[in-house]
């Protein structure tokens, strides 16, 4: 009786899933247009699972040994199952081998039943926790049901009651595993996924080391295009896709720094929302954390509908965008490689550009930028006071150097001028050919771009550009990453291409020409902050490591460093927007480099150094590697000026 | 906070918005005064309001003129003077043939003569009650506006007065909204022909950057930080002040221009 049930149930469940499959398309295919090479992202989608997702989930090795066993004995049992069962090809070794792959993704389900006995938090629940039982009932009815075709058991083993109730653990395995991928299921996630890793919009970010970071331009030329997106529909088609991939697993959520201090995002809420807008309805099914002090069930969407409301509730709450940091550790976590930053960028790009509404001191900024050329208002001819006494060359007058020195809006800032000050003594020590732009550098556009206002940063962006091509050089060295970042991976669609470095990547450098000599340390423990935008955005790890190496200090490493390293909180315009929350994020990690028990923090970026100074009752003091570099130069090193130092003696004390 | 308003039909709001000049850079940008004259125009719930501005339309004030545009308006008409022209005829005649209910206006422009006479100048020509100074606009009600007047030091006044009206606003009006790029973009010039006036008086003016003016010290010398405190809160004592009422012009004048005699502005 099976011989004739089987073929007819999966066959049925196939054909299900094909319509499924059809209108999950559908959805998808609700979004804008994008430039993908379909059948090129195709054939790199194995490669791209295999090596790059592997690469990810392979972080957590428990997880990452179920996911093989479960998924591959999966993906084999169900590819032998239809030849064996579906086409009656049971002769030989193939039905040996639907034994062996259903029994392994039996193994595989039980370290998922395992783990969600006492799921963590991040986990998302509902549906998800029938999952292990689904892939129990799908691969032991197979295994069984396979047992009397290769001839273990007599062909009419049993009663023909026991088939029937094979038959019924089978269909409910069939339900969850091929029906339910396309019908919306947890399995969702395996054909969205795949898809997904063919059709990224970011295909350059795969394969070894290779990053891809930088904000994707906006064409301002079309204008009749919708400024970023107001809707899901908004979102490119391949976005959507990425969005419906989400496992759930969490991941991002436990990372993010705006979650961990109570502010409203959770970026696997997020990611959820939008798919709760791609398809119509309300977020009242979700079943994961929701945004800190939001409930869920209040929000509701739909493909064609606005995401954020100018008054009232609408998919998400604009303060939900502008939690984030853009500190890009949940994109680095997500083993599905979603790109939540782009999605809340492109969001904020509607609200900024659109509607005009950029929170908290968005707007003043914002004005600042395209008044003045700089955040803070400030007059762009007292860009280089605070070198008034350097006698730095000057680009316009020297017209090129071997280094371009980018200083940054940390000009205008006190505390980022004794780095700044510190930074020049280095170069000349090392005799550095190197010269600045002065009056005629500008902000960079970071903040702009990252506040939602693609307009004022590409204004910036083409002005700083067309300044640069007047002058020549070998590259530019800048001790902000933020300019680091937009100069090196993000002017290049505008038509500037340099080569960029971070001061750390370049005294690292100078030390090992032996142009640099220093003292040995004799300071305390100190440990180093991964600036965001130089760690996971440009993949600078080593170099600032290496300095302090140099040094001679030994990195009391924190638990969250490297890759996984906490953001300060000063990305993304968030100090801008300031968003409440229950703590701060510098409070956080400040905390982190007391864990280590460091009396000094070593940073690398003028960002970090404010955010984390300004963390009081804090043990620690913050220093960027420049000045700890310079503090250890020994003099004897070529030197053009050897002037006595003048900041190490304040020259007026607070005294009362 | 945004002042409670209430809602008003068929109202129609004109605003007057010029060019401003940024004060650190210099650059062209919407007037911060005018900027606010819009946001209250903005507040009146269900007033129709529209933009108005006279000048040329060139590459640099266009830019600035879109930054009114992006606060949610779909056109701004477009009065077109040439440079250094006397934009008050036109401005009267524009006004008097449209005939708004309410014309608000910055108190003084960011840039050209700046000396603040433009709405006075109008009020006059066309025969309309002017109150300046306004921080919000309460209610409109059968033709007759509650205005609320911003005095120093955070003082209000509650007026009425009949419409139609010229208002202007200064800083102490809501702070003006965002500008948007999006509608900022897609808005469109509507232009108006009117009378060309050549300013002759101007065309004749010397035109140089001002220099800062000396400020009067304050010196406070307190022993503790209350009196501190309480000299920095104190109302400044006005002190040789001399209320003038029931004179002729002639007594009037004489006693200004003694002040200004004794204060060294005039020698």
């Amino acid at each position: 009786m099976l011989d004739t049930l089987l073929p007819i149930l999966i066959f049925a469940a196939l054909a299900l899933a094909v319509i499924g499959a059809g209108r999950r398309v559908r959805l998808w295919r609700q979004g804008r247009p994008a430039r993908v090479d379909l059948l090129k992202g195709l054939a790199a989608m194995p490669r791209r699972y295999l090596v790059d997702l592997h690469h990810v989930v392979a972080r957590d090795k428990v997880m990452s040994n179920t996911h093989v066993a479960t998924a591959g004995g999966f993906v084999a049992a169900a590819v032998l199952m239809i030849l064996v069962h579906g086409l009656g090809l049971a002769e030989g070794v193939l039905g040996w081998l639907l034994l062996l792959a259903s029994a392994t993704m039996f193994v595989g389900s039980l370290f998922v039943a395992r783990r969600r006995r006492n799921p963590p938090s991040r986990l998302s629940r509902g549906p998800w926790m029938r999952l292990p039982k689904s892939l129990m009932a799908f691969s032991l009815s197979v295994f069984l049901i396979t047992l009397p075709t290769v001839g273990i058991l007599p062909e009419d083993f049993g009663h023909w009651i026991l088939a029937i109730l094979l038959s019924a653990v089978l269909v409910w395995g069939l339900g969850e595993m091929v029906f339910g991928m396309a019908w919306g299921g947890p399995m969702k996630h395996a054909f969205a996924g795949a898809l997904h890793l063919a059709f990224h919009r970011r295909a350059e970010r795969f394969g070894e080391g290779n990053r891809s970071t930088g904000l994707k331009a906006l064409d301002l030329d079309d204008e009749n295009a919708t400024l970023g997106v107001e809707t899901p529909s908004d979102f490119t088609w391949n976005q959507l896709l990425g969005f419906d991939a989400c496992v759930q697993c969490g991941r991002c959520e436990a990372v993010c720094p705006a979650f961990a201090a109570g502010q409203p995002l959770n970026p696997k809420k997020l990611i959820q929302d939008m798919v709760v807008g791609l398809a119509g309805g309300s977020d009242a099914r979700y079943a994961g954390s929701p945004y800190p002090d939001r409930p869920v069930g209040e929000h509701h969407g739909s493909p064609h509908g606005p995401i954020v409301a100018r008054e009232g509730k609408a998919l998400v709450d604009a303060e939900t965008l502008w939690s984030c940091t853009t500190c890009r550790a949940c994109v680095e976590e997500c083993p599905m490689m979603i790109e939540h930053v782009d999605a809340i960028v492109d969001m904020r790009r509607f609200l900024t550009l659109e509607h005009g509404q950029t929170p908290g001191k968005g707007a003043e900024v914002l004005d600042n930028l395209i008044a003045t050329d700089n955040p803070g208002g400030f007059d762009p001819g007292a860009r280089m006071h605070w070198a008034a006494d350097l006698e730095l060359p000057l680009m316009a007058q020297q017209g090129q150097a071997e280094v371009l020195l980018w200083l940054g809006d940390g000009a205008y800032d006190m505390r980022n001028q004794r780095t700044l000050r510190s930074l020049v003594k280095v170069l000349r020590a090392a005799g550095v050919d190197f010269a600045v732009l002065g009056d005629e550098e500008r902000d960079s556009g970071d903040v702009a771009r990252r506040l939602g206002d693609e307009a004022t940063f590409q204004s910036l962006a083409r002005r700083n550009i067309a300044t640069l091509s007047k002058y020549r050089f070998e590259r530019i060295v800048t001790c902000d990453p933020h300019s680091f970042h937009v100069l090196g991976n993000e002017y290049g669609e505008l038509g500037g291409d340099y080569a960029v470095s971070h001061h750390s990547t370049f005294i690292a450098e100078l030390h090992d020409a032996g142009r640099l000599e220093f003292r040995a340390w004799k300071g305390g423990r100190v440990t180093y902050h991964d600036p965001c935008y130089l760690g996971r955005y440009n993949g600078e790890f080593e170099a600032p490591r290496n300095v302090l190496k140099a040094l001679g200090i030994e990195v009391a490493e924190m638990q969250r460093s490297g890759y996984r390293s906490r953001c300060c909180g000063g990305g993304g315009g968030a100090p801008i927007t300031d968003v409440p929350g229950k703590q701060r994020i510098p409070d956080m990690r400040m905390g982190d480099v007391q864990e280590t028990g460091a009396d000094l923090v070593a940073v690398g970026c003028p960002q970090c150094t404010a955010m984390l100074e300004g963390v009081v009752d804090s043990d620690a003091d913050v220093r960027d590697i420049a000045e700890l570099v310079a503090e250890a130069l020994v003099d004897s090193a070529p030197s053009k000026v050897s002037k006595p130092r003048l900041a190490q003696q304040p020259l007026a004390e607070e005294v009362a | 906070m945004r002042p409670e308003t209430s809602i008003n039909p068929g109202l129609e709001v004109t605003v007057l918005v010029s060019i401003g000049r940024h004060p650190v850079t210099g650059r062209a940008r919407r007037a911060d005064q005018d900027a606010r004259g819009v946001e209250l125009a903005r507040s009146l719930e269900g007033a129709e309001v529209q933009l108005l501005h006279a000048g040329e339309q060139a590459e640099t004030s266009e830019a600035a003129l879109r930054g009114y545009l992006g606060m949610g308006f779909s056109e701004l008409s477009l009065l077109e003077q040439p440079q250094g022209a006397d934009v008050v005829p036109a401005l009267a005649e524009a006004l008097d043939a449209a005939a708004p209910h309410l014309v608000i206006t910055g108190e003084r422009a960011e840039r050209g003569e700046g000396s603040g006479l433009l709405p006075y100048l109008l009020a006059e020509r066309l025969g309309w009650p002017l109150v300046s100074g306004l921080a919000a606009v309460e209610g409109v009600e059968n033709g007759v506006a509650t205005l609320l007047q911003a005095l120093p030091r955070g003082q209000r006044r509650r007026l009425k007065v009949r419409l139609p009206a010229i208002v202007t606003v200064d800083g102490a009006a809501p702070a003006p909204r965002q500008s948007a790029y999006g509608p900022a973009r897609r808005g469109t010039f509507e232009a108006l022909a009117g009378p060309v006036c050549h300013d002759e008086e101007w065309a004749e003016w010397q035109v140089q950057p001002a220099r800062k003016r000396p400020k009067r010290l304050k010196i406070v010398k307190a022993a503790s930080a209350r009196d501190r405190f309480k000299a920095a809160a104190a109302k400044a004592e006005g002190g040789g002040g001399q209320v003038l009422t029931d004179v002729t012009p002639e007594q009037g004048a004489e006693a200004i221009l003694k002040l200004l005699r004794e204060e060294e502005v005039l020698r």
